[in-house]
């Protein structure tokens, strides 16, 4: 981090370089240029500038999508968007997965990360817990499956007659839990979506954060270990401050990931769940754009979606820098 | 006809946005090039030599067929046979055939770059919605027009009504293939053993519902993609109450159509079965698939209603002696304006001929073939389903019951045979299946229900953008 800082230091120097060297043109440059630096531009632009900017203008049209007539219309979609219930609605779905999955899933894996790595006995060589490899492996199954059978096994384990969580509840003697419809009632059905996402990424980051963790140096643990440091007070006070880049950047890929959630909705709920509850904004857009053949007002939601992303990012970086995240302690 | 529960592909959607993104430029591109080039692409004068019996379309003996068809509950297998027919006719068509689960989101991109394939099962959960593409269509009246193989004039040959789900403003669009008969379907065996009849009114359904329940049975299961399959048996059973204006009003959006006295009777009629708990609990937690096993294998239900497609659907989940039979849905009262003995029939894998295809008379005559007799018959053996082809089942129903009961129903019903389209039309299934879930769960009463109902035909009805097929 400190070296970032050098680099904007010279940044003049290089700029000014730049400006002097920029007579002698040779061949060699020229190619090197056009291969290196071109290629990938015009490559970025054609295949993900120009499709966002073609779904932007798509956005202000009545376009039906299976033929080339796009009557211009302004901001009508967006206007009709407002209006329209049930895609306030599943932005709001779509906001609550933003809002509650990074921070249960980050909280979680970094609890897991921190037991398998620092969590073990306080004797000798900082370790973690015992058969860390073991619970290492097993967290991070989940991941390996398909996000698609994920929901399929989930989707048999919350059926009301013949699934495992019921018959463990009814079991256990909770008998109004009988023919229960986890998927199927509004109060449940988007926690238990929830739960399965995020069963579903844990095992991802704790991975990530227990690579983070190994990147911290040993000496630190030890030090703070003599100072007198408990593990919970290494976990808060070393531990997160040191790998706070990454924590920052699983919950904003988390995020990106809550605000789409597109396969694991409509896996287990494909129609948008009881009143709507589950329906999320992608699920909307496609609906729009194939069954309806409003691709115009699909693209506007897009627009909307994407946005959405934009903020969530910003504000998770916005937080990060208020609550001291650019101050460097990782040198 | 079959719902279509494959988990949606969103890689495959942004490859196919990706792709249309790419593609449009290059196909307005191109597009503009045709406008400028001159109408020679446009009408298309026929290639081949016409023969009215033999090629009446003029396709000419080179070149080739595309055809993309919809692989569901009857899979594709039936056009292949007729392919390979066809290729004995013209052996130098190169006669391409292809599966797909989902019509729209893979032929988006080949609509709007002005490629479309030469013959089409628009069919399926995700089938292109007609009123997007209706332009964009051949008319398929010299279809029927022409002979089939056998030498025979198609529309003679087909039964009646089938057509008019495939016609739009007049304009005969789509012909539909595959015959399905609306009913409730039961076990036969079951129904003989216990002493049950099958209800013609409600109160007889609500008086078998308590029956069920002495044997520990419910009357109906429900599964939450299917829901909307009751609201197909409520419509069904107010049209036969209330009469032709019932349908008239509904497929035409009006601002008070789930308000209509014989809607709200049968509504009424069923929210007592759903109150007196004779509905399987849990369906909006079920899969449908798994809640038609429990009424088809495990025989927790005794009603369930359905399309004829049923059968082909749950034959792997049927329990054996269960001969599936279906009966029509019941009615209010013992005088309907149309008899209870009515039934929605209607014509099913719509086959569809789009203008700019490279072929459109090798898709013709692809169709035309599938409508011959022999043809139509291997399908009705194969899957166990009539044709819109008359005389292709023969008395004992391949030895299926449910393949008998189907003619039988037909022929009781005699005129009074009926559909409708504006849920597939403006595509309002999802929307309303959110509703119905909820009705049948208890959770929605019947006042509710008519409003979140009449609110999303009302959002369609209103809304200028989506273009209107009035129906007469």
């Amino acid at each position: 981090m400190t070296q970032a800082t050098n680099e904007v230091r010279s940044g003049s120097g290089v700029v000014a370089t730049a400006r002097r060297r920029r007579k002698k043109l040779t061949f060699d440059k020229v190619s090197f240029m056009a291969v290196f630096l071109g290629l990938p531009l015009v490559i970025y632009l054609v295949f993900v500038i120009s499709p966002f900017a073609q779904a932007i203008y798509y956005s202000m049209t009545s376009w039906g999508g299976f033929d080339n007539n796009m009557p211009f219309v302004g901001l009508d979609n967006y206007v009709k968007l407002f209006n329209d219930d049930v895609f306030m609605l599943s932005v709001r779905n779509s906001i609550t997965l933003a809002i509650f999955l990074p921070i249960v899933t980050v909280i979680l894996s970094l609890v897991l990360a921190t037991l398998v790595t620092i969590g073990g006995s306080s004797r000798g060589q900082i370790k973690g817990l015992k058969g860390a490899g073991f619970y290492r492996v097993i967290s991070f199954f989940p991941y390996v499956i398909p996000a698609v059978v994920i929901g399929i096994i989930w989707a048999q384990i919350f059926d009301p007659r013949n699934g495992l969580l019921n018959g463990i509840l009814t079991a256990v003697g909770l008998d109004g839990f009988k023919d229960y419809a986890w998927l199927g009632d509004a109060r449940t059905a988007m926690i238990a979506s929830m739960v399965v996402i995020v069963w579903g990424f844990v095992g991802f980051y704790m991975i990530l954060f227990i690579a983070a963790i190994k990147g911290i140096p040993a000496e630190t643990f030890e030090a703070a270990r003599i100072d007198g440091a408990g593990r919970f007070r290494t976990a808060i006070s070393i531990t997160i401050p040191l790998i706070r880049d990454n924590i920052q950047t699983a919950y904003v890929y988390m995020g990106i990931l809550a605000l789409d959630a597109f396969v694991y909705m409509s896996v287990l709920n494909s129609t948008g769940g009881p009143e709507n509850s589950t329906l999320v904004m992608s699920q909307k857009l496609f609906s729009t754009a194939f069954q309806k053949g409003q691709f115009g007002l699909a693209c506007a939601m897009g627009v909307v979606l994407a946005a959405i992303t934009l903020l969530f990012s910003a504000l998770v970086f916005l937080v990060n820098k208020i609550t001291g995240g650019s101050q460097d302690v990782s040198e | 006809m079959t719902i279509q529960n494959k988990p949606l592909q969103r890689r495959g959607f942004l490859r196919g946005a990706l792709a249309t993104a790419v593609l449009l430029p290059v196909g307005g591109a191109l597009a503009s090039c045709a406008g400028g080039g001159g109408s020679t692409e446009t009408s298309k004068a026929p290639a081949g030599e016409v023969d009215p019996t033999k090629n009446p379309f003029g396709l000419a003996s080179t070149g080739a067929l595309d055809a993309v068809i919809f692989k569901g509950g009857y899979g594709i297998d039936y056009v292949e046979f007729a392919g390979k027919i066809l290729s004995k006719n013209f052996p130098d068509i190169d006669v391409k055939i292809s599966p797909s689960t989902d019509i729209a989101q893979e032929l988006q991109p080949r609509f709007a770059g002005g490629t479309p394939p030469d013959l089409i099962d628009n069919s399926g959960a995700k089938s292109i919605g007609f009123s997007t593409i209706l332009d964009q269509l051949e008319d398929l009246q010299d279809v029927i027009d022409a002979n089939n193989l056998e030498g025979t004039k198609i529309s003679d040959t087909l039964f009646a009504g089938v057509l008019a789900p495939g016609t739009f403003d007049g304009k005969l669009a789509a012909i539909n293939y595959v015959l399905t008969v609306y009913a409730w379907w039961y076990s036969a065996s079951l129904f003989k053993e216990n002493g049950w009849t099958v209800p013609t009114t409600w109160d007889e359904a609500l008086a078998l519902g308590a029956q069920a329940k002495e044997k520990g049975k419910y009357l109906f299961v429900w599964g939450k993609e299917a829901a909307t399959y009751y609201l197909t048996m409520a419509i069904e059973s107010a049209i036969k109450e209330g009469g032709d204006e019932v349908r008239l009003s509904l497929e035409n959006l009006k601002p008070d159509c789930w308000s209509q006295p014989a809607m709200q009777e049968v509504l009424t009629a069923l929210e007592k079965i759903v109150a007196a708990g004779y509905m399987m609990p849990g369906g909006s937690g079920t899969k449908f698939t798994a809640a038609q096993a429990a009424w088809s294998n495990d025989q927790e239900g005794l009603l369930y209603p359905s399309g004829s497609w049923i059968e082909n659907e749950m034959k792997d989940q049927t329990k054996e002696g269960f001969e599936m039979t279906g009966a029509p849905v019941p009615v209010v009262s013992s005088s309907p304006k149309i008899d209870q003995k009515g039934v929605r029939s209607a014509g099913g894998e719509p086959f569809i001929v789009p203008s700019k295809g490279v072929n459109p008379a090798a898709g013709k005559e692809l169709l035309r073939t599938m409508l011959s007799k022999e043809a139509a018959t291997n399908f009705a053996k194969e899957k166990l389903a009539p044709t819109v082809v008359k005389g292709t089942v023969p008395a004992d129903g391949f030895g299926s019951t449910a393949l008998v009961s189907q003619t039988t129903m037909l022929e009781n019903a005699g005129k009074n045979i009926f559909t409708w389209n504006f849920i597939d039309t403006y595509g309002m299934n999802a929307d309303l299946l959110v509703p119905w879930n909820s009705f049948l769960d208890g959770k929605l009463d019947v006042a509710g229900l008519t409003s979140a109902m009449q609110k999303i035909t009302d959002n369609v009805a209103n809304d200028s953008s989506v273009k209107k097929i009035e129906v007469k």
